[in-house]
């Protein structure tokens, strides 16, 4: 009786840690100055462990199909596979050059890979896991981030030394056009409809909104010092942009083009952002100051801060509010592709 | 159980990143965003971590070394003067202003280079990724960049003597006759950017992680510290083949015996001892001396008449740097009238000769 008392005891104690462990609660964190990643369990915001990937991984994003989370390694020139629910790896994907910033077209057809270092733009055509090298794009100088169009027609770089964006046709792999938008273009946003480009100037201290049908600047909403990356808060109203040297968040609101508010006392370098399922938890990296930050959107006010690598750049968990406000939800682009094959 | 390394290199880290954090957030941030640079915010923040590792390796060096040359010295000077020219080269190079300047001459022509090869499909190597699970493992990865960078660095090393115009360079180096642990980055500038660029451009090539590059940069600083001290300090005869030591390397600075053209020693090429951190390039290639009782060190052509031409090679700074620009450019003269006249080579006047 007592080895079978025993026995349950450690069987439950087994699916304890069991479910805490294997729940889709893994955050992802790429320290990108350390070649690591470092995993952090959601619900208790502790370290799980940490492991070696490839060198200066900067960002990362999930499959079409949520199957795979990919890792772009810059300087090793590959990408690596997750497990997005666990962060295990699974696999990699060998002679991508210098994939600083990736993205998957909305209708899974292009793979886009900002090689900032190698000055160009690399478009893959991607089909069922596979990516086939469809153009290489020479695109001067410093192309950092990216938004794709509802249609996956259009994809926008900035292009942080030269101070603009230029817009590429996806079907022919041809610049459209580039304009000048002001100072270390970053971050990238289409408004719902594809209405507005909203760009985060890194060198100052706005976001400007621009027209891309007329190529002209609408507005500059003045945000923070140092505006650089975006994250939708899943309302389809507002956009949250993060300020690299005010150490802020500013909430936009994106029919007005104004800002609604500000998110303060945060560390040094708030860069991307993730936000929980519920909306509740907006996670940040910092990424001069070696950690992740924990932000509650009901107060708005950081409650946590968890020490990770140096430069921690990209972060992800699986149960994620939806990132795009431009885009219809995954379930619908899913049938769309599945109804275009 | 908590591994006592790891612990250290734990809290070393946090310690490092909150002083780079600071130091970065406080006085550079603000300045690049100020005089419109923060598209280099991320390289800058990364030069902080260079600035604090030199600071902290010149802190560690002198505390160590001095404290031996002073206890332990191997030349009695009678006053330290011609050393202090010698401090300054040291802070310039090991707090990363030698890299900062290199960032901004030579990093587009890099990335141009990168970008070249890339689209020819000439990808670099990742030597830490050859066999995964062992080699990339940080200590084994470590000892392979290394031993590769010091073997690159040995055969760099001779040519810096074998090139005349460059020997001219790095006589500076060379024409320090009270060596000391402030020695080592006595180089003319010019000669510190060509080596800066050929080992950052092989790193690159080889795949060195940042991280590891800053930690192979302390170590070999530290080293080459050492081996330039003014002390009585023995390896053992193993020892002395397994890392250069300051015996081994002060010899290859002695007068008319280490380190110039057309002398006869038993090392048989143009000097001896130029490995970098391993003697064993120099027993390899056989350029290895460690039977040779040491000798003044210095370049011949700074002796007065007769042994030498009583040439000039600078005090200060300045005069150090212009001295060299000067000498390299003789020689580029006389090579090139030497090949217009066709004429016999004569031995040039910089002090090659024996």
């Amino acid at each position: 009786m007592r080895k079978f008392l025993i026995g349950f005891m450690a069987l439950l104690t087994h699916i304890g840690l069991a479910q805490a462990h294997s729940l889709d609660d893994v955050v992802v964190v790429l320290d990108s100055g350390d070649a690591r990643i470092t995993l952090i369990n959601q619900a208790t915001r502790q370290t799980i462990g940490s492991f070696a990937t490839g060198k200066e991984p900067h960002h990362l994003m999930a499959t079409p199909n949520s199957q795979d989370l990919i890792v772009a390694n810059a300087v090793s020139n590959d990408l690596m596979l997750l497990d997005p629910k666990t962060g295990k790896p699974i696999g990699s994907v060998p002679d991508i050059p210098d994939p600083y910033q990736i993205g998957f077209s909305p209708d899974h057809r292009w793979f886009v890979v900002n090689c900032l270092r190698l000055n160009r733009v690399d478009i893959y055509r991607y089909d069922q896991g596979k990516f086939q090298l469809a153009k290489r794009i020479p695109l001067k100088a410093l192309p950092s981030h990216m938004a794709f169009t509802a249609d996956s027609k259009t994809v926008y770089i900035s292009l942080q030394e030269t101070n603009a964006v230029a817009a590429i046709d996806l079907p022919t792999q041809t610049v459209l056009w580039s304009m000048k938008v002001g100072e270390t273009p970053a971050g990238l946003w289409l408004t719902p409809g594809d209405k507005t480009l909203l760009v985060a100037l890194t060198g100052s201290d706005a976001v400007v909104a621009v027209d891309p049908r007329t190529r002209t600047i609408l507005k500059r909403i003045v945000t923070g010092k140092a505006a650089h990356n975006f994250r939708s808060m899943a309302d389809g109203r507002h956009v949250l942009v993060s300020n690299r040297v005010s150490d802020t968040i500013s909430i936009l609101d994106m029919d007005t083009l104004t800002k609604v508010g500000d998110i303060t006392g945060l560390r040094p370098g708030p860069d991307d952002m993730e936000l929980s399922a519920d909306r509740r938890w907006l996670w940040v990296t910092f990424r001069f100051a070696r950690a992740v930050g924990v932000i509650d959107m009901t107060t708005r006010k950081l409650v946590d801060v968890i020490p990770v690598g140096k430069s921690p750049h990209g972060i992800y968990f699986y149960n994620r509010a939806p990132f795009y406000d431009n885009l219809p939800p995954l379930s619908e682009l899913a049938q769309r592709v599945a109804a275009a094959r | 159980m908590i591994n006592p390394l790891d612990w250290i290199s734990h809290v070393t880290s946090l310690l490092v990143g909150e002083v780079q954090t600071w130091v970065f957030v406080t006085l550079v941030q603000p300045v690049l965003y100020h005089f419109h640079l923060m598209v280099d915010d991320d390289f800058a923040y990364d030069g902080v971590l260079w600035f604090l590792a030199g600071l902290l390796q010149i802190a560690v060096v002198y505390a160590v070394l001095r404290p031996l040359e002073a206890l332990r010295p191997l030349e009695i000077w009678p006053n330290r003067r011609a050393v202090r020219v010698d401090v300054l080269y040291t802070f310039i190079n090991r707090l990363g202003l030698i890299n900062l300047v290199l960032f901004f001459t030579l990093q587009p022509l890099f990335d141009s280079l990168q970008e070249w090869l890339r689209l020819r499909g000439i990808d670099n190597i990742n030597l830490d990724m050859l066999w995964p699970g062992v080699t990339d493992r940080p200590l084994v990865a470590f000892l392979i960049y290394f031993i590769v960078l010091d073997f690159a660095g040995y055969w760099y090393h001779r040519a810096q003597h074998q090139i005349q115009w460059w020997w001219e360079l790095h006589a500076v180096h060379h024409s320090q006759r009270q060596l000391s642990l402030w020695a080592d980055d006595r180089n003319h500038l010019l000669d510190d950017v060509l080596m800066a660029a050929f080992f950052a451009a092989l790193a690159l090539l080889i795949g060195v992680p940042p991280t590891q590059f800053v930690a192979l940069s302390l170590v070999s600083g530290a080293l080459q510290s050492l081996q330039h001290a003014n002390t009585r300090l023995s390896f053992g005869w193993l020892g002395e083949r397994l890392l250069v030591s300051p015996r081994f390397h002060r010899l290859h600075h002695a007068i008319g015996y280490g380190h110039e053209l057309g002398h006869q020693n038993n090392a048989r090429l143009y000097g001896c001892n130029f490995g970098v951190l391993l003697p064993w390039w120099d027993v390899l290639f056989r350029s290895a001396d460690f039977t040779t009782p040491l000798q003044p060190t210095g370049v011949r052509a700074q002796l007065p008449a007769p042994d030498g031409l009583g040439e000039d090679y600078g005090d200060g700074f300045w005069a150090q740097q212009w001295l060299a620009l000067r000498r390299m450019a003789r020689r580029i003269a006389q090579r090139t009238t030497a090949r217009t006249t066709d004429s016999p080579r004569k031995p040039p006047s910089g002090g090659q000769t024996a």
